[in-house]
């Protein structure tokens, strides 16, 4: 197998207990995984605190934070939380700044109905920088992104974490980015998967949620040049009148889910990766379900090259 | 030493969570707190998320101190501090119910919530002290906080069990389960000129007190007003030549690590339950904290 000169991390989502989610990290790292992406949303765990968790219990492995939305938290405490962990165990961290899951947003009261969102994201990350590099602190810095404006806005970011699977897609949002990126500029891909051995009924129901869940919060922009929109109305419909998720991930059709998402068994995961290497992809984080447990993640680990 | 606690300073590059997370790892016994953050710098699912995290790292060793913030800082911050009362009873309410697993909608002013629920699970107790002053939000403590964290005159802290004793009784609430802690500027005085240190601790913590209070410490707003005034234009050291030696010994406790041992043990006749050695110390604060801790265990 050739050397794929990727990242690979897997996404955790923070509502386990602090202990689960240390325990399955501490695992990532033994099973040589690069990086843990540590979530941060209104229902869950504060993201930072866990990462200080995280990185007491392990030595080397390297801590994402996010996605971390500047409509929920000021430039400060982002800055402050990055300075505060760096202080203590070093050099270790990088954030993903991005709106964040707005239905959950809107449930704790920010309006995430701002006009030129992007700008908003783009005076975040100033600020933030600064306050980095005035306490000498030089953290990376992603913008999570989909459509095309978000696309744009991320060139004055160190990368961007694309929120789709596919290889049409993803070629797509590098064309638009590549041309005026700076030279060590990174491109990763954070997205639902499930990379499986054995395969399993319950991981991969979950993955049909998850990626559900992104295909019905992509931009218009980004569905309508796919043709994807036609194709999700009735989901959308539904979602929209308040249905359960449940019943809304029966309308979304198969090829949506996958777009999305990274499903695939253990033995094809090299060839997918190999395309992505060959379009410029240089981190990819396997979200959830793929920390459903420490078995899922070692199924990812040994599916991996170089490891 | 049975806790320490971490005041949040919004004009510093920390942030309090991620800090006081820090400190719980590093430690295995003593408590750790936050003493104070506002409920008006952060959302309030955020506060009771990073609170639930915190109680789980520190495996219910975290407290929370929650109160409306330094008027200066809300000044600067352009955040508005009226309605203190609503502001704290419906920031602990919310936070209990999140804590609980209660899905929640909640709209104020301040608050808005819609069919929020936590997804985490919140483990283990977290404690909230209110970081409270007037006689209104004393007696709110003690109706629905779990202790109160008093800062100002000595005078002043005198009264407050009365306050608090009027909250604990509308819930026929026993003064035994409720904690009063005492926060006071500490200085370590080795030669004259440390105090002014004890001077400038005065003169901030002052310029922060609401007229409720210096009215209950018998302290006339004629002295204050200037020092709040220069303390705004021209800054805490000009501000602090204003403090008279009478209100340098009502708000801060200085002298020998003896003395202040002395000093701070006095406090208990007025029902404290706990002392916080506050800052700024002394001149080196490393060893002023050390000193001062030994004189502690002696007077014991």
């Amino acid at each position: 197998m050739e050397k794929v000169d990727i990242d690979f991390a897997v996404g955790l989502n923070a509502y386990e207990t602090v202990e689960e989610i240390v325990g399955k990290c501490v695992e990532a790292e033994r099973l040589g995984l690069d990086y843990v992406w540590i979530g941060d949303s209104p229902p869950h765990l504060y993201c930072p605190s866990v990462a200080a968790a995280v990185a007491s219990r392990t030595k080397k492995i390297r801590i994402g934070l996010g996605l971390l939305s500047p409509l929920l938290h000021t430039p400060d405490q982002i800055s402050g939380s990055i300075i505060s962990l760096t202080e203590a165990f070093g050099d270790r961290f990088e954030i993903c700044l991005g709106v964040g899951d707005r239905s959950q947003l809107s449930r704790v009261g920010v309006d995430t109905k701002l006009a030129r969102v992007w700008d908003h994201m783009l005076k975040a990350k100033r600020k933030i920088a600064r306050s980095l590099s005035a306490c000498g602190v030089a953290t990376k810095i992603w913008l999570g992104a989909q459509g095309p404006r978000m696309l744009a806005a991320s060139k004055s970011f160190d990368g961007v974490l694309m929120n789709y699977a596919s290889p049409r897609m993803i070629k797509w949002a590098i064309d638009k980015v590549k041309p005026d990126a700076q030279k060590d500029f990174d491109f990763g891909i954070y997205a639902p998967s499930y990379v499986y051995r054995k395969w399993r009924p319950q991981a991969y129901r979950l993955l049909r949620i998850a990626s559900a869940v992104v295909a019905l919060g992509a931009p218009t922009a980004v569905l309508d040049e796919f043709g994807l929109g036609k194709r999700l109305q009735r989901a959308m419909e539904e979602h929209e009148a308040g249905a359960k998720i449940e019943s809304v991930v029966k309308r979304v059709p198969s090829e949506v889910v996958y777009s999305f998402s990274i499903y695939t068994p253990s033995s094809k995961l090299r060839n997918y990766l190999r395309e992505l290497g060959g379009l410029g992809i240089s981190h990819i984080v396997f979200g959830f379900p793929q920390n459903l447990s420490k078995v899922t993640i070692r199924d990812l680990a040994n599916a991996l090259p170089n490891r | 030493m049975n806790c320490i606690w971490i005041r949040e300073a919004l004009n510093t590059q920390r942030d309090i969570f991620t800090v006081t997370s820090i400190i719980l790892l590093e430690t295995s016994r003593i408590k750790v707190g936050i003493g104070i953050t506002s409920p008006l710098v952060r959302n309030i699912s955020t506060i009771a998320r990073a609170a639930a995290t915190l109680s789980q790292i520190g495996r219910g060793r975290f407290r929370l101190g929650l109160g409306v913030g330094g008027l200066q800082s809300l000044v600067r911050l352009g955040l508005d501090a009226a309605r203190p009362s609503a502001l704290m009873r419906d920031a602990a309410t919310l936070l209990k119910r999140i804590w609980r697993g209660e899905t929640v909608t909640f709209t104020s002013d301040r608050f808005c919530l819609s069919n929020y629920y936590a997804r985490y699970k919140a483990g283990f107790a977290t404690p909230i002290y209110f970081g409270v002053r007037g006689p209104r939000l004393l007696a709110l403590a003690g109706e629905i906080a779990d202790g109160v964290i008093l800062s100002g005159p000595k005078r002043y802290m005198k009264k407050t069990v009365a306050a608090v004793d009027q909250g604990l009784r509308r819930r026929r609430r026993c003064m035994k389960s409720f904690r009063f802690i005492v926060w006071v500027p500490t200085v370590i005085v080795e030669k004259k000129s440390d105090l002014y240190l004890a001077r400038e601790a005065v003169a901030t913590v002052l310029a922060d007190t609401p007229e409720a209070v210096l009215e209950m410490a018998d302290i006339a707003q004629e002295r204050v007003k200037p020092i709040k005034a220069i303390m705004a234009e021209k800054g805490v050291k000009r501000a602090s030549r204003l403090v008279a030696e009478d209100l340098l010994d009502e708000v801060a406790i200085y002298g020998s690590p003896e003395q202040v041992a002395l000093d701070l043990r006095s406090l208990e006749k007025y029902g404290v339950d706990e002392t916080i050695f506050g800052p700024p110390y002394g001149r080196e604060p490393a060893k002023a904290v050390r000193e001062m801790t030994e004189a502690w265990k002696r007077s014991i």
